[in-house]
């Protein structure tokens, strides 16, 4: 069979994928984009980002109506339609779906259905629906993503046993659901079943859940989840599951020892592992690491030459923008232009409730490096936005580099905060000082006064808090 | 807090202390001159490293230093209370906008040219450093530098917090271009401004004193007229003459010249140079070196690769014959003739004429005597081989006919000295006398 040639092959139309396939088409290189699924956008917009946004925004509503009777309105209580909120989230996800693939047509890169496997350092093999197809290509962009890890233990086959990808389905609301890992997954999840209705248990092994992120900012959504889910534990572990007729029986081991417990569901969250087993890399001179991730320079060129690799399966944070940013150094170290991941920024959201949001070093990761930083703190409190709707569970922080006042890190936890830390990635990448943010004036009244304030409490004159000399 | 010798550039790892500007009990600035320092390139102003009272001056004038050498000590910086009483000024230094820090005390748009390399400061290591952060400076910028090959940690940046904005950029890269164009015209000793301001070329009417004809450069013409230009004026050259008997040699390679060319070699007197050559730098490496002008070392090479001057109708051309230590004299005399032969079909690739370690223009085969070779740089020698004359020689006080070839040794004399150059010639000449029959053999 002929082969079809191609400059560029990316493989997998996820946010990094889809990204790298139009900007290189944008460059005017010839490109073909292989996805195994009939729709684009791979976890992110179906099993990701985008449905939980959904769904925690839906479960919000809920939530906002229960809680506002001390506001002066009472609404009656929440009936749920489950398959009627599937079919809306379905709805926001097919409109997606659509609007990356009419945009794939608009620069005419060629989307191929099937799945695709290397045969050599220059040709792909896509299984098509009609069959066997061969892609030989210049340059080969891997972009495959990752799947939640379920490790042995529990994998029994059962449904009710879940990941992300499954509860993202709300087949139903269980009366008892186990949520084991307290990273952010565990925690956006939990959030929306306990909106829901279930009565969720977290347990996180290690000491803290949302590990990474600054204990100050995790503590809010901590206060959050122990009032609406049942119980947070920590430093406690799932040792044993099975099934025990309609419910799963688990074995808990925490600090007060072991005991048994039944659960309707179980969402497992324990972290993700790269998608590149079986797409045929040992054809290639890619190489991976002992984690099985596929190693990359800052260039995202893998060791075979002919091979870059973007997102969740080049390692590092998987998140969405980050592929999306390896995208586009792929394509211009293609197109010959200097570029490279260096110093790079990449923002975290939490979308929990209240959000956590962080950009630059944290004060964690300072402290743990021994790097000396000031910290200039404003807490929600203070600010009459977040008074306004009743949510001054906020705190908003930047860690700064004594000796040049450059603003080094944003930390920021509150309704909202997500939407933030924008203006915070943006001050760290333009090297921006302490000053600078202060002197900027920002609109009133809105949450994102609360960085020029923490910026105006570094010099001890915030307006809307007082603030001692700072004595270290 | 120990202020310390900061690093001074490249090549540059010490310096003799030429005077002192502080006192102990002064209150110093950072940025502030602290003492003079010589080294080979130029005479330093060394700045202090952070503000504060000297309180004890570690160095005098004549003392030889070296990088990290503590120079003074200062009260009221870098211990742990002077720092929190710092932190603690902070808020009201960055309040009024003109003291806000920035890395360079006074940001001027023009860099003065006698520091540049020479005082680069080396500025203390800060929170941002450590956490791996990019230099103070927006995506953009930090974008600017990438394409053009700029390292940004090497610019100070004029704005808050040391930010590098364009104008330093600008800055920088007008102060490179002047130390470039000083650099040029400096290696060509004090008086001579004349490199930097070459007048315009005059164009001269030859065709007012007769018919001419014009023609123009070719492209391997206008390489060989640069590179002679640059070679012969930044190396000092000095050239070794002296003769070499080959009548014995004349005869071996009479005798030997049928067994190979039935073997399809032409033995000739380049393949009995390139073997008394490369046996030759063997015994004196310094011949067989290069100087890495950028850090100023000399550079050994352990391999012995021999550049043939090969003339050619397009002009000279400059194959290279690899590992000639390691080969056989057979070897070396096919290789010869392969190579000239795709010199001369340029057909030899760039690849083919780089890396080699030393040079033989043998214009024996043409005629003439001794003539003064141009280096070939990076290569700090290269061998003239004239054509073989019978001359009148006394030898144990008879007169004999010998056939007597000249050779002329040019060598860069910044390297090589003219006792080491007299010694490499007399072996050289020895090489080619009593060249060993074994090894020709077939």
């Amino acid at each position: 069979m002929d082969a079809i040639k191609t400059e560029i092959v990316v493989i997998g139309g996820g946010p990094g994928g889809y990204a790298a396939a139009f900007y290189a088409a944008d460059k005017g290189n010839k490109v073909i984009l292989v996805e195994q699924e009939k729709r684009l956008g791979g976890v992110c917009l179906n099993r990701g980002c985008i449905p939980s946004k959904a769904l925690l925004h839906a479960t919000k509503v809920m939530q906002e109506a229960k809680e506002s009777s001390f506001r002066g309105i009472t609404f009656g209580n929440p009936t749920l339609d489950l398959p009627k909120m599937r079919a809306w989230k379905e709805g926001i996800l097919e409109k997606l779906s659509g609007g990356v693939k009419s945009l794939a047509g608009m620069r005419k890169v060629e989307v191929m259905h099937g799945r695709g496997i290397f045969e050599d350092s220059h040709t792909l093999r896509v299984e098509t629906p009609d069959g066997q197809k061969f892609v030989q290509f210049d340059k080969a962009i891997v972009a495959v993503g990752s799947k939640p890890a379920i490790p042995k233990i529990f994998d029994l086959g059962n449904p009710r046993i879940m990941t992300s990808t499954e509860a993202l389905e709300i087949e139903e609301v269980p009366n008892e659901l186990l949520v084991i890992g307290g990273g952010y997954i565990g925690m956006e999840l939990g959030t929306v079943y306990a909106a829901l209705g279930s009565k969720v248990v977290v347990v996180e092994a290690l000491d803290s859940i949302l590990a990474g992120a600054d204990p100050d900012l995790v503590r809010p959504v901590l206060k959050y989840a122990q009032k609406n889910f049942k119980e947070v534990r920590t430093k406690t572990k799932v040792t044993h599951m099975s099934t025990a007729g309609p419910k799963i029986k688990v074995v808990v081991e925490g600090e007060g020892g072991k005991k048994e417990e039944l659960y309707d569901r179980v969402l497992v969250s324990v972290g993700r592992v790269p998608n590149c087993n079986d797409i045929g890399l040992e054809n290639t001179k890619v190489s991976r690491d002992e984690k099985g991730f596929i190693t990359v320079n800052p260039q995202q060129q893998t060791s075979d030459p002919n091979i870059y690799a973007i997102g969740d399966v080049a390692g590092g944070v998987m998140l969405a923008h980050k592929a999306s940013k390896e995208a586009r150094i792929a394509v211009e170290v293609i197109n010959g232009e200097e570029s490279a991941f260096e110093n790079t920024i990449i923002p975290a959201v939490v979308f929990t409730d209240p959000e956590i949001a962080w950009a630059g070093l944290t004060e964690a990761d300072a402290k743990a490096k021994g790097i000396d930083v000031l910290v200039s703190k404003f807490p929600w409190g203070a600010s009459g936005r977040a008074l306004s709707f009743d949510r001054t569970d906020g705190l908003t922080k930047l860690i700064v580099d004594p000796a040049t006042e450059r603003i080094l890190g944003v930390g920021l936890v509150g309704a909202g905060a997500g939407e933030l830390i924008g203006e915070g990635t943006l001050a760290i990448e333009m090297a921006a000082t302490v000053n600078d943010l202060a002197q900027t004036v920002h609109p009133h009244p809105t949450l994102s006064e609360t960085l020029m304030e923490a910026a105006e409490a570094f010099f001890g004159h915030a307006t809307h808090t007082f603030t001692r000399k700072r004595e270290e | 807090m120990d202020v310390k010798l900061p690093k001074l550039g490249e090549g540059a790892e010490s310096g003799v202390v030429v005077s002192i500007a502080v006192k102990e009990g002064d209150q110093v600035n950072k940025g502030q001159t602290i003492l003079e320092l010589e080294n080979e390139k130029a005479v330093a102003a060394i700045p202090a490293s952070a503000a504060g009272k000297v309180s004890r001056i570690n160095v005098k004038p004549g003392d030889r230093i070296s990088v990290g050498h503590v120079l003074i000590t200062l009260d009221g910086a870098g211990n742990g209370a002077a720092a929190a009483e710092a932190k603690a000024e902070q808020p009201k230094k960055s309040a009024a906008p003109a003291a806000r820090p920035t890395r360079r005390a006074a940001p001027e748009p023009e860099y003065e040219e006698e520091d540049f390399d020479s005082s680069e400061e080396q500025p203390e290591e800060t929170a941002a450093d450590k956490a791996g952060f990019a230099p103070p400076a927006s995506p953009s910028i930090r974008k600017l530098a990438r394409d053009i090959g700029l390292d940004l940690r090497k610019i100070q940046g004029s704005d808050a917090g040391g930010r590098i904005v364009l104008a330093d950029i600008r800055a920088y890269i007008h102060r490179l271009q002047r130390a470039a164009a000083r650099g040029r015209g400096g290696s060509a000793a004090p008086a001579s401004p004349a490199a930097e301001a070459k007048p315009p070329v005059e164009r001269i009417d030859f065709s007012q004193w007769g018919s001419i004809t014009r023609k123009p450069l070719s492209p391997i013409r206008q390489t060989i007229s640069r590179r002679m230009v640059e070679n012969a004026a930044s190396i000092p050259h000095v050239t070794q003459f002296d003769e070499a008997d080959i009548t014995a040699l004349t005869e071996l390679r009479k005798k030997y010249a049928d067994a190979y060319e039935k073997k399809g070699a032409r033995l000739t007197l380049t393949s009995f140079a390139l073997k008394a050559v490369a046996n030759t730098l063997k015994k004196f490496a310094i011949f067989n070196s290069s100087i890495d002008e950028a850090v100023n070392e000399l550079v050994f090479k352990d391999y012995v690769h021999i550049g043939l001057a090969v003339d050619t109708e397009q002009g000279l051309l400059v194959p290279v014959i690899r590992d000639v230590d390691k080969k056989d004299l057979f070897q070396l005399s096919k290789d010869v003739q392969e190579l000239a032969e795709k010199a001369r079909a340029r057909k030899v690739s760039l690849e083919e004429m780089k890396g080699g370690t030393f040079t033989i223009s043998n214009q024996g085969g043409i005629g003439g005597a001794h003539f003064t070779p141009i280096i070939n740089k990076p290569e700090v020698a290269i061998l003239g081989l004239g054509r073989g004359a019978m001359k009148a020689v006394v030898k144990d006080k008879k007169i004999e006919p010998r056939l007597m070839m000249p050779i002329a040794l040019s060598y860069d004399h910044r390297v090589i000295d003219g006792g080491e150059a007299a010694r490499f010639t007399v072996e050289l000449v020895q090489a080619f006398e009593n060249f060993k029959e074994e090894n020709i053999k077939i």
